[in-house]
């Protein structure tokens, strides 16, 4: 006698890729709504809260859009190295490693350089660096076989203790006693409506999603990553070199993390701080999985996850909310959607034996 | 007259495509060693998974004790004094060699007292005369020793029927007769034990009775003193018949491969290849007979690079290939077609139009130069022309698909493999290995496989034919080759030998001399 759950796995149409996800978050938001009132919060207010923080008016929505920005790319970049079957969890410290090579460089050039040629050099040394910080995860596992899981979340630590010794030390700024942050940077990404903070990387991030797909599914080297992800024993049979995927999927990805990185430094924040990231990295895991790691599908998930980002930072201040709570309702729509993939991929029985 | 400990009655068992037990009488009795012999693919295994709990019989009894006994799990099985080991070890690594052998053992409750098993452990061990560690952990042990641990499993399960499945496939010479010693220990004991095996020397030192298996029937049951290595061969391999097949003598043409005394390494890490020399010519199909197992794959792996070997040199149509990687000897004009459809051979989630493509994405026209990004070997993928291109395939290879978007996953076994060869030999690569290339098929399909074969011969091209199937080998080849643990023990030319011989070869007893083999294999 026991009971014994069984996987099948199942096909289903288009359409179950909205309607799941859309229901799990309301799921979440049910039971985010208990968590509130149970905080003595009144759940009907705290989401009108939400909402109005997330799309209430142009200026939250285009700071939605800035949230969505780095989604967006990273997640992007993400669905290559998870398509090649790399488990890429680094993209928090590639995007870190990102905002301090791209800050530097603002830093060193923005005195004697115009701000054009400084922000594309500055977000081409982020790039760079992010591509191989990444790159070196990749070629670790391609030769050797060291698991990128581990090593990705080991160097994402490496990052931040980086970020965090840097601030107090070469990148200082001397007139911040209190806080640790960079000196200000002048070379600003410029805003493309005035008087929100939506900017020109958010027009780019689109473009680069758009250039993804392209690259994934109309391309020989998509065709190529695409095999050695789902079937690699195939994929040698055919005289494709594995680990060169598996390199350039990491360095594609990496990049990517870092470009956002030096995005946000240089069009949100001017400035290098130790919250530079917390954690959008590890978000944007679930938003490539959301979006079915298909750079199209990424834009609307990356949108989706802007909102839920800028409503639960809105939430928190509108009502008094404590970080705690905002956070584990944040933590709680995770996992929602990453139980409700589950249900999307499997038809799930329970078998009485 | 005695009883049997088991008996097994009118044993049927059907996979889609196959009879493996075609009703099986089998009785084993105490104190005894029955070999169960047969080619793969005879239904040696199934019977004996049967009889252990694994496989549920179409049809027949099992009786053990002389009652009627049904099993729905191995647990059944065991709990009724069988016990099997099979060619995989069923033991975990990280743990020591008493946890594995206490591992599921009700009886002792929750509290393990391993000093006590430790004990047990060793006294037995001392009895069966070999040496074991049990504090060492199972990772740090040889085959040998795995599968000593294994048995001390089973005899700690109190096992009346011990079935050992191909025991000798990963035991050096050594262990080997290690191995018979505790067998013989063990029949000593009163315990029966069933050895599945193909190798007739073996069969003939340790077997107290031989039962003969050939496409799922029992084809003899000997005595060890009615047995000869002939007979046993004979029966085994059987009167295979010539296929009707109507093929023109041709005169082969110049050297397209040549193997120089390749070694190679199994995935066991085993010697599966052990100095393997010999060429293969234009318009000529050469023919690898024998028992699965016995090095065909790992040498299909090492000619086409997917396995490195360890010595030896490779030519392929003159040029030295052996650190040439896939990519490069897809280039000079090779192809696999591999035994593992699924697994190898096709990207199931793909189309059949993409599938087609697989090996030639990089190359014009299917894919298009894009400015600057070239230069990283990034093109732009031709739709058009990968259409137009699976078309005249799927139309050429006559391929049953409902469209070229259709994912190649959903295409039945015989239309994947006409995949495969369209993908293959659509671009015309001179030298093909055809490893299996009928197997689970059906009929129709297998005939359009043989005759496309031939048509390749026709038309010049080299082929290598794997097939543990012996009646395609002779029928198709031109020249045979007969392969017995990684070294080649036989060649000839098809018309010009015996079957008898043939089984003898294959099983190991019969080995032609270096000349003749080298003669034919030029």
């Amino acid at each position: 006698m026991g009971l014994e759950i069984k996987f099948i796995e199942r096909e289903l149409h288009p359409i179950m890729y909205i309607i799941v996800p859309l229901g799990a978050f309301s799921l979440a938001f049910l039971c985010g709504g208990v968590l509130m009132s149970w905080a003595g919060v009144n759940p009907i207010s705290g989401y009108e809260a939400f909402i109005s923080g997330a799309i209430g008016s142009p200026v939250k929505f285009a700071d939605t859009l800035v949230r969505t920005t780095s989604f967006l790319l990273m997640g992007v970049g993400l669905a290559f190295a998870l398509r090649a079957r790399v488990f890429n969890i680094g993209a928090e410290g590639q995007y870190i490693m990102g905002a301090i090579v791209g800050t530097w460089v603002a830093l060193l050039l923005q005195e004697n350089l115009p701000p054009s040629i400084t922000i594309i050099a500055s977000l081409t040394m982020a790039m760079i660096i992010g591509g191989l910080w990444a790159g070196f995860a990749g070629y670790l596992k391609a030769t050797l076989g060291i698991n990128e899981v581990v090593l990705t979340v080991i160097m994402n630590w490496l990052a931040f203790k980086l970020l965090q010794w840097l601030l107090r030390g070469p990148l200082k700024n001397p007139l911040s006693e209190m806080w640790p942050m960079s000196p200000p940077i002048q070379a600003k990404i410029p805003v493309i409506i005035s008087g929100t903070r939506l900017h020109l990387g958010f027009i780019l991030a689109v473009l680069i999603a758009i250039g993804g797909y392209f690259l994934m599914f109309k391309t020989n080297y998509g065709f190529k990553l695409r095999v050695a992800g789902m079937n690699p024993d195939a994929a040698k049979y055919a005289g494709y070199d594995v680990r060169k995927i598996i390199i350039s999927s990491m360095i594609l990805s990496g990049s990517l993390a870092g470009l956002a990185g030096a995005i946000e430094v240089l069009a949100v924040y001017h400035f290098l701080y130790e919250g530079i990231s917390i954690g959008l990295g590890y978000t944007s895991i679930i938003v490539a999985l959301v979006g079915k790691l298909h750079p199209l599908a990424i834009i609307p998930s990356a949108l989706m996850f802007g909102a839920l980002y800028n409503g639960v930072v809105y939430l928190q201040s509108a009502l008094g909310v404590s970080y705690t709570l905002s956070k584990a309702m944040e933590g709680m729509i995770y996992l929602f959607v990453l139980i409700s993939e589950v249900f999307l991929k499997y038809k799930i029985r329970i078998i009485r034996r | 007259m005695e009883k049997p400990i088991v008996s097994m009655r009118n044993i049927v068992k059907r996979f889609p495509g196959v009879v493996a037990n075609d009703h099986i009488d089998l009785d084993v009795f105490k104190g005894e060693v029955l070999a169960l012999l047969g080619e793969n693919g005879a239904g040696k295994t199934t019977l004996m998974n049967i009889l252990y709990g694994l496989y549920r019989a179409d049809k027949g009894e099992i009786y053990i004790d002389g009652k009627n006994v049904y099993f729905k799990s191995p647990k059944d099985a065991i709990a009724h004094g069988i016990g099997m080991v099979h060619q995989q070890f069923m033991l975990i690594d990280e743990l020591s060699v008493v946890e594995n052998i206490m591992l599921g053992l009700k009886e002792y409750g929750l509290v393990l007292d391993l000093k006590e098993a430790v004990k047990k452990i060793n006294k037995l061990a001392r009895e069966m005369g070999f040496k074991i560690d049990p504090w060492q952990k199972v990772w740090q042990l040889s085959a040998g020793e795995k599968q000593r641990v294994e048995i001390l499993k089973a005899i700690f399960r109190n096992v009346k029927v011990l079935i050992l499945d191909e025991p000798t496939s990963v035991l050096t010479p050594q262990e080997t007769r290690e191995l018979f010693k505790i067998i013989k220990k063990l029949i000593a004991n009163n315990i029966a034990v069933i050895f599945i095996s193909h190798k007739l020397h073996e069969v003939m030192e340790i077997a107290d009775k031989i039962v003969v298996l050939r496409k799922g029937k029992v084809v003899g049951k000997l005595s060890r003193e009615q047995a000869t290595p002939q007979l046993l061969a004979k029966l085994m391999v059987g009167r295979e018949v010539f296929l009707e097949i109507t093929k023109r003598p041709k005169k082969p043409g110049h050297v397209v491969l040549e193997v120089k005394n390749l070694k190679a390494l199994s995935d066991k890490g085993v010697l599966a290849l052990k100095g393997i020399s010999f060429k293969v010519r234009a318009g000529e199909i050469a023919g690898i007979a024998g028992v699965a197992g016995n090095g065909q794959k790992e040498l299909a792996e090492v000619i086409y690079g997917l396995r490195k070997p360890l010595e030896g040199k490779i030519y392929l149509f003159g040029k030295d290939v052996t650190h040439k990687d896939i990519y490069e000897r897809i280039r000079i004009g090779i192809s696999l077609i591999p035994e593992n459809r699924l697994g190898l051979g096709i990207v199931g989630e793909f189309s059949v139009a993409e599938n087609l493509i697989l090996e030639r994405i990089d190359e014009q026209p299917f894919s298009l130069n894009i400015p600057l990004l070239s230069r990283l070997n990034i093109k732009k993928i031709n739709d058009q022309m990968l259409l137009k291109y699976s078309r005249e395939l799927i139309e050429k290879f006559s391929i049953v698909t409902p469209s070229p978007f259709a994912k190649a996953k959903t295409l039945s076994g015989g239309n994947i493999q006409r995949l495969i060869l369209a993908r293959e030999l659509g671009r015309k690569p001179g030298f093909i290995i055809a490893e299996e290339p009928t197997a689970g098929l059906d009929v129709s399909a297998t005939e359009y496989v043989r005759k496309l074969l031939l048509e390749m011969r026709e038309q010049g091209y080299s082929i290598l034919l794997i097939s543990g199937d012996l009646s395609e080998v002779l029928s198709l080849s031109d020249k045979v080759m007969v392969m017995y643990e990684g070294e080649i023990v036989g060649a000839f030319r098809p018309e010009k030998v015996s079957l008898d011989d043939v089984g003898l070869m294959m099983t190991g007893v019969k080995r032609m001399p270096r000349e003749v083999i080298e003669k034919i294999w030029d």
